[in-house]
């Protein structure tokens, strides 16, 4: 297939978020709030992305919290029908969903939409735990221990059926072969898990699997799990540090060079002409509510900036550090570090916020936006871009009318989108240049290494709280097979 | 020629679609498709037809089972249903013990703004094998259940009602999205379930998901008294359909609810010909297609002996049955099942036959003005509002009731000629609120 012939490609996603990833999206004039529950313009926004050759649309989810939009799987079930080729990647929270019911519908999505379904596995959630009975949400480490055992069963319950475990031989009256049905018999710390799975296997052996945490525990974890990172970095020397500490990782979990596409967030507002584009941004920043940032400010750095002017540079006064908090410490590190390094007031901190909630962001023309990230792609700081249009639908058409054929024209991004010889579409998981999934249980693992390789896997692959289980008979060489390049 | 004038009541009949047809030999008919459970173009092509001929809902019958085929988790499909239909309803079973009452009251809230107001819950517990797959030590008892399901569905109701109208303000001039004022919290604490709320979605347009029951026994029946707008049941015949909705629109005036407010669409598997004979070929060729050893075996957990230890043309051995106590899960399907043996005087044979065409829902063989003729009788009996169609063979049997027994029932005057609205609640004739009962 030629995609393994052409130069290191770009990849892009649509980061859905309400009608724009600014803040102050929503009072701008011909924007319509009320439409982010309105699944016809949720259909506008993935076919423009489409129309960009992008590689899939991202739906973000806070699950028990106050956000207010579609549940992502109705929401990309929907999406599946009226695309073709764009991947339809969901967010879901694995404190507030059973590991059965989340593989279930991935694998559903992955069905209906022929290969391109992925999950952005997410472990925190303490906001939601109010709706939820009060569930007990782990402390930071821990949820990366219950998220390993999670990943396991649920790629388990991918694995339970092989490729040909159906049959449907009308005449012989044999539907299933059911030495390729296996139950996983999973007993483990935090689950316990029967299967098999009741659909069978999805089109990409497993749905792409991202992950968004960035400390020192959610990079080995993506390190070991994750196929796609999406990440907050605002500048490129942290962002090329984030993906050489993550890329050194990849060793230790025996994943080779290539396996895991780094994608941060890239918030912008685009113009015509850089003067257009800072127009537009400046209407947008005019909408700021400054005194409610402020209170947030104080809140969250526990000092008290109600006095402060809001044009000086901002200095604090032993600001409450990441380690003190328990939710996505990450990002509260990140403002830290903003305001230490550019040396930004409280007007300039929270236009920065307002756009892209520190993620990278950026105002200007399509021609200096596609330098960006160039830059970035070529320099070892990304492999393409998590896309946070400033405004929905204008900023992401100007990205798709403007950057995307810039980019092309460098020899950057696709030209179109890439099919099999047999006219089918290839899968989200081809798209990305990944490979096929190993399969990780016994029944299956004779089959997933390739020659040379040791047939067990090594002991970093193997949590801690792998299930005791069922030797299985070994299974026709059949269950990679989605590994096409 | 019609009966009846046009503002008479009406059928409501529910299309109980997907995979090969309701008969156990269905799948190996030449003329079915056995992988039509994972193909979504397969899923919106029945839709489409159901809603051709105008049936108030599609249903989903949903389990955590495999033995009865692959296919596409519900959510997912209906949603994907949804953008190739307009007027049906889309109906889905979730039970509710191994599900959380946010999750649920926000899929289905999302479900219902994407179809437009169209989405229903068939309430279930939940089976007794899914304890396995949920990291649960056990599945509560039968009465355990139905507590807990009865603070869930409130739970539910309460969140779908948290946003008062035009919560959604979007005032640019002011900065007002949504008004907190008509976003309220539910802070509901039960025995089961604490959830402060509010949902994280407005109403759709019907308002709020139309609530199904299917569970029959004593506490099911109360559930559906207090909390359901459309029933499910297994009724095999006449007499005991009577006695089971006068019974349960009996309750209703308990809970302050009409007997509008509640309709009881029993299952109903007809199997259709052209002629009689055609439809008595077609029922020996599904028949002749059954693993009658695998089926026997699976009948036999309703006795306290294997089934293919006797002769299969012999009796049923009746004394050999169970109790329905003894089955704490669908505790009401046992006597739905064997009260035709006990009725009839069957064989072994006959029993499985008539398990195997309707699964313990009454089937009918014949004509399609045969079929009309049952629909007719019970709609008129004050024994039904309508029907759960079964069809045994997919797509064929469903095609011959949409072609055939469709115009029938409309040319008599008890089934409509054109949607009423484009919500579920419309279209079935319900009212835009749902009970709230206070909080507990």
């Amino acid at each position: 297939m030629s995609i393994s012939h052409t130069p290191r490609q770009l990849h892009f996603n649509t980061f859905l978020y309400l009608t724009g990833h600014h803040d102050s999206a929503w009072r701008i004039e011909g924007n319509h709030p009320e439409r982010r529950i309105d699944i016809d313009y949720m259909v506008d926004i993935a076919r423009i992305s489409e129309r960009g050759l992008f590689d899939a649309i991202f739906a973000a989810d806070i699950e028990g919290g106050p956000s207010k939009w579609l549940e992502p799987f109705t929401l990309l079930a929907y999406l599946a029908v009226k695309t073709r080729h764009i991947g339809l990647i969901a967010t879901v929270n694995t404190t507030y969903n059973e590991p059965f019911h989340l593989a279930r519908r991935l694998a559903s999505l992955d069905h209906i939409s022929k290969g391109r379904a992925g999950w952005n596995i997410v472990t925190s959630g303490a906001e939601g735990a109010v709706n939820y009975s009060n569930k007990r949400v782990a402390p930071h480490d821990e949820r990366y221990d219950i998220a390993d055992e999670y990943l396991d069963v649920v790629t388990q319950l991918w694995d339970s059926w092989e490729e040909g475990a159906v049959i449907n031989d009308k005449a012989a009256g044999i539907r299933y072969d059911e030495s390729k049905i296996h139950e996983i018999n999973h007993t483990g710390k935090y689950y316990t898990v029967r299967g098999p799975l009741n659909v069978s296997r999805p089109p990409q052996g497993r749905p792409v699997l991202v992950q968004s945490g960035s400390s020192d525990r959610g990079k080995d974890y993506a390190a070991k799990w994750a196929e796609a990172i999406f990440t907050a970095q605002h500048e490129i020397n942290e962002a090329r540090e984030f993906y050489n500490d993550v890329n050194a990782r990849l060793d230790k979990f025996d994943r080779p060079p290539g396996s895991l596409k780094i994608l941060p967030g890239l918030c912008f507002i685009l113009g015509r002409t850089e003067a257009e584009a800072n127009e537009r941004h400046e209407e947008l920043a005019s909408h700021l509510d400054l005194a409610a940032f402020t209170a947030n400010l104080s809140r969250r750095f526990s000092v008290d900036l109600s006095d402060y002017p809001l044009d000086k540079p901002l200095v604090l006064e032993n600001p409450k550090q990441a380690d003190q908090v328990d939710q996505v410490r990450s990002r509260h590190q990140l403002v830290l570090d903003l305001i230490r390094r550019e040396k930004l007031s409280i007007r300039r901190l929270a236009e920065r916020h307002a756009l892209g909630r520190g993620h990278a962001s950026f105002v200007g023309s399509a021609t200096q936006l596609a330098d960006l990230i160039e830059e970035w792609f070529v320099k070892g700081a990304a492999d393409g871009f998590n896309l946070m249009p400033g405004v929905f639908p204008q900023d992401l058409q100007l990205f798709v009318d403007y950057v995307v054929p810039e980019l092309q024209r460098r020899g950057l991004f696709r030209t179109s989108y890439e099919a099999r010889s047999d006219g089918r579409n290839i899968t989200l998981r081809e798209r990305l240049g990944l490979r096929a999934p190993k399969p990780v249980r016994s029944f299956a693992r004779a089959h997933a290494h390739g020659p040379g390789q040791s047939a067990s896997a090594p002991s970093a692959l193997s949590s801690p709280s792998i299930s005791s289980s069922v030797p299985r008979e070994a299974a026709p060489s059949v269950l990679a097979t989605t590994h096409t390049t | 020629m019609s009966r009846h004038n046009s503002t008479s009541r009406k059928l409501k009949l529910i299309a109980f679609l997907g995979w090969t047809g309701h008969h156990a030999g269905s799948w190996r008919h030449p003329s079915s498709n056995p992988n039509a459970g994972l193909d979504i173009d397969h899923h919106i092509a029945e839709a489409q037809e159901a809603e051709r001929a105008l049936f108030d809902a599609v249903f989903i019958a949903d389990g955590d089972g495999w033995k009865s085929g692959t296919k596409l988790e519900p959510f997912t499909q209906l949603s994907a249903v949804a953008v190739h239909t307009s007027h049906i309803g889309l109906i889905n079973t979730v039970g509710t013990v191994y599900n959380d009452p946010y999750s649920l009251a926000r899929y289905f809230a999302s479900l219902d703004l994407i179809s437009g107001g169209r989405a229903g819950w068939n309430v279930v517990t939940g089976a007794h094998s899914a304890a396995e797959q949920f990291t649960r030590g056990g599945h509560p008892s039968h009465a355990d259940r139905y507590e807990a399901a009865n603070e869930f569905v409130e739970v539910v109701k309460q969140l779908w009602a948290s946003w008062d109208e035009g919560a959604f303000v979007a005032d640019k001039q002011r900065g007002i999205l949504i008004d907190p004022a008509r976003v309220n919290e539910i802070n509901f604490r039960g025995r089961h379930y604490q959830v402060r709320g509010p949902l994280d979605l407005p109403p759709s347009p019907q308002g709020h998901t139309v609530i199904v029951q299917a569970g029959s026994s004593e506490p099911g029946k109360e559930l559906a008294a207090r909390t359901a707008e459309l029933v499910f049941t297994a009724q095999q015949t006449l007499p005991a359909a009577q006695e089971f909705y006068r019974d349960l629109k009996g309750r209703l005036a308990r809970y302050g609810r009409s007997r509008d407010d509640l309709f009881i669409t029993p299952g109903f598997a007809p199997l259709i010909g052209e002629t009689e004979a055609e439809a008595r070929d077609l029922e020996h060729e599904l028949n002749s297609y059954v693993d009658t050893r695998r089926a026997l075996d699976l009948l036999s957990e309703r006795f306290t002996v294997n089934l293919n230890d006797y002769p299969i043309d012999g009796p049923v051995p009746l004394d050999k049955a169970k109790s329905a106590d003894d089955f704490d899960n669908v505790k009401s399907r046992q006597d739905v099942v064997l009260d035709p043996a006990r009725r009839e005087g069957f064989t072994i044979r006959q029993l499985l036959y008539r398990a195997n065409g309707g699964h313990g829902h009454v089937t009918h063989t014949g004509t399609p003005l045969q079929i009309a003729d049952f629909i007719d009788k019970w709609f008129n009996s004050n024994a039904v509002d309508g029907f759960v169609i079964e069809p045994p063979l997919l797509p064929q049997q469903f095609r011959l009731f949409v072609d055939k027994v469709i115009p029938e029932l409309q040319n008599r005057g008890l089934f409509r000629t054109a949607y009423e609205g484009t919500t579920l609640r419309r279209n079935l004739g319900l009212r835009g609120t749902l009970p709230l009962a206070k909080a507990a």
